[in-house]
């Protein structure tokens, strides 16, 4: 077989200042998709320290959606970067020293993790599992191999980086293919491209525009479902249904009547979609006032669905004492449909979707 | 420069030692989906030089002879574009692994939404080529020469 040599690589692509370019791009979006990735980790196991505000109440949104955003644009950009690089994995002799083995070593566990990254991220938005692993556990894992070998792959190419982008650009050899003007174009032109065919998961106004978005308009009251009550193994709760409040209970007729709050509140997903809906029901605090608790108690809330992860979650203080923490009963105007929920569920400003957890049945001050 | 390096350098080194121990944790005691998942780190990089960048080589090599000099940059990005959504909808289109789609998610049609977009793509492409090869007064290009 025919290997090239490094130096039969002449297309302008390959230059310094291109491949510091796109590095310092990608630098941006893995950065920005490790610590919004890093926040909705901590949202959702929470250690002693952490503190997330119930206020302004899209700012998941906005992160979760930043997430998903920043990591559909590094996929060009990676794809981009790889390809500036490429003519070094052919440079001999193939290891020249230690420091020049470890350093291709750390490269390889850079592509690899951050390629494991994008691909299995990619995979999740789109609710598509070929692997046996738990997302979450694994995904969050390789994302510090992945920022780690970045920061450490900048700190050696610092000195390169600083002469590729400072230095007046040389004259540009002539070259069959695109010029680097044209190749870093290209670059950002495709991962705009790429943001906008996606983006409209989470971003009102590319709604209609996003042809590759993995949400759409058909979901039920307007608002998509991520587990239906079939695929939970949750039945219609009957005129017996009971909400457990501590010692208390109530049933849907005795909810009803206590002051009912109406918000708009975004469901926000951990897999980038998001929506707004505006929301009707009982207001934790209320709640909480009504059974003599204090608002600012944390909860802990159990749903009729049995199996699966998201069958209890814990509600912080700081969201059972916001006023637009509801127990909502009514969806965009109508009794909230079976699959989100039915007869009640959390809704929380500023929370995962995965947490605003749906057919409630008991909630336990902690 | 030297403290810039070692401010990247210090905590990078110790995100990939905190990486490893939780990967380490999900990885042991070690089972056979345990290799599926570290051939995935390894191998993707690998599918990425052997096969995604000699494709890139050989096509852009390809449209940079065939296609007109004032078309081959819009022609290339274009292809480029097409690439990176295909990689997009791929998620979308192949469903062996995924779940059955749910009022509102993944119930919409992908192939549509990749059509029209790839079409939308090549609407600019067509465009940017006519007005560049219409210009009124061509700027010699480098790669006139090549």
């Amino acid at each position: 077989m025919l290997i090239p040599k490094e130096e039969q690589f002449k297309a302008a692509a390959h230059s310094e200042r291109v491949t510091s370019k796109i590095g310092l791009a990608l630098a941006v979006t893995f950065t920005v998709c490790f610590l919004t990735g890093l926040i909705s980790h901590l949202i959702q196991h929470p250690p002693s320290w952490f503190f997330w505000p119930s206020r302004p109440v899209g700012l998941y949104r906005v992160t979760q959606g930043l997430h998903v955003i920043s990591g559909i644009a590094s996929i060009p950009l990676l794809l981009a970067k790889l390809w500036s690089v490429y003519p070094k994995l052919f440079g001999r002799p193939l290891v020249r020293s230690l420091p020049h083995a470890l350093e291709r070593l750390s490269i390889l566990v850079l592509s690899g993790s951050a390629f494991f990254e994008l691909s299995t991220g990619l995979l999740n938005v789109a609710q598509n599992y070929p692997w046996n692993f738990y997302f979450p556990q694994v995904h969050y894992a390789v994302a510090w191999l992945a920022i780690g070998s970045i920061l450490v792959h900048i700190a050696v190419k610092l000195p390169v980086v600083r002469r590729a982008l400072t230095r007046t650009a040389e004259a540009e050899p002539p070259s069959a293919g695109l010029s680097r003007r044209g190749f870093l174009r290209t670059t950002w032109l495709t991962a705009g491209v790429a943001v906008v065919a996606t983006a409209g998961a989470t971003v009102p106004l590319l709604r209609n525009v996003s042809g590759l978005s993995w949400r759409t308009n058909k979901g039920t009251q307007g608002l998509p479902v991520n587990r239906t009550a079939a695929a939970a193994g949750v039945l219609r709760a009957d005129a017996g249904w009971r909400l457990t409040v501590d010692t208390r209970t109530f049933s849907l007729a005795e909810l009803r009547q206590l002051p009912q709050t109406t918000a708009e509140l975004p469901i926000a997903c951990v897999e980038g979609w998001s929506q707004s809906a505006v929301w009707r029901g009982v207001s934790l605090p209320t709640l909480l006032k009504t059974v003599g608790s204090k608002p600012g108690t944390a909860l802990r809330v159990s749903s009729l669905e049995r199996s699966g992860l998201y069958g209890v979650s814990v509600l912080p203080g700081e969201h059972t004492a916001d006023d637009l923490t509801l127990l909502a009963l009514e969806l965009n105007g109508e009794v909230l449909d079976l699959d989100h929920g039915f007869p009640c569920r959390i809704i929380a400003p500023n929370r995962p979707g995965v947490l605003q957890t749906k057919w409630v049945t008991k909630l336990e001050t902690l | 420069m030297k403290t810039a390096r070692l401010l990247l350098a210090l905590p990078g080194l110790a995100a990939l030692a905190w990486g490893a121990l939780l990967f380490a944790d999900y990885a042991f005691p070690l089972r056979p989906d345990v290799f599926g998942t570290a051939a995935w780190i390894v191998g993707a990089p690998v599918v990425n030089d052997a096969l995604i960048a000699p494709v890139t080589a050989i096509t852009g090599l390809a449209l940079s002879r065939i296609v007109p000099a004032a078309w081959k940059t819009p022609v290339i990005a274009g292809t480029v574009a097409t690439a990176v959504l295909a990689i997009l909808a791929f998620p979308l289109l192949w469903r062996t692994y995924g779940t059955p789609p749910e009022p509102g998610l993944h119930d919409g049609n992908p192939a549509l939404g990749l059509a029209l977009t790839v079409a939308v793509v090549w609407l600019l492409v067509a465009l940017t080529g006519f007005f560049r090869a219409h210009r009124p007064a061509p700027r010699q290009c480098p790669s006139h020469h090549a």
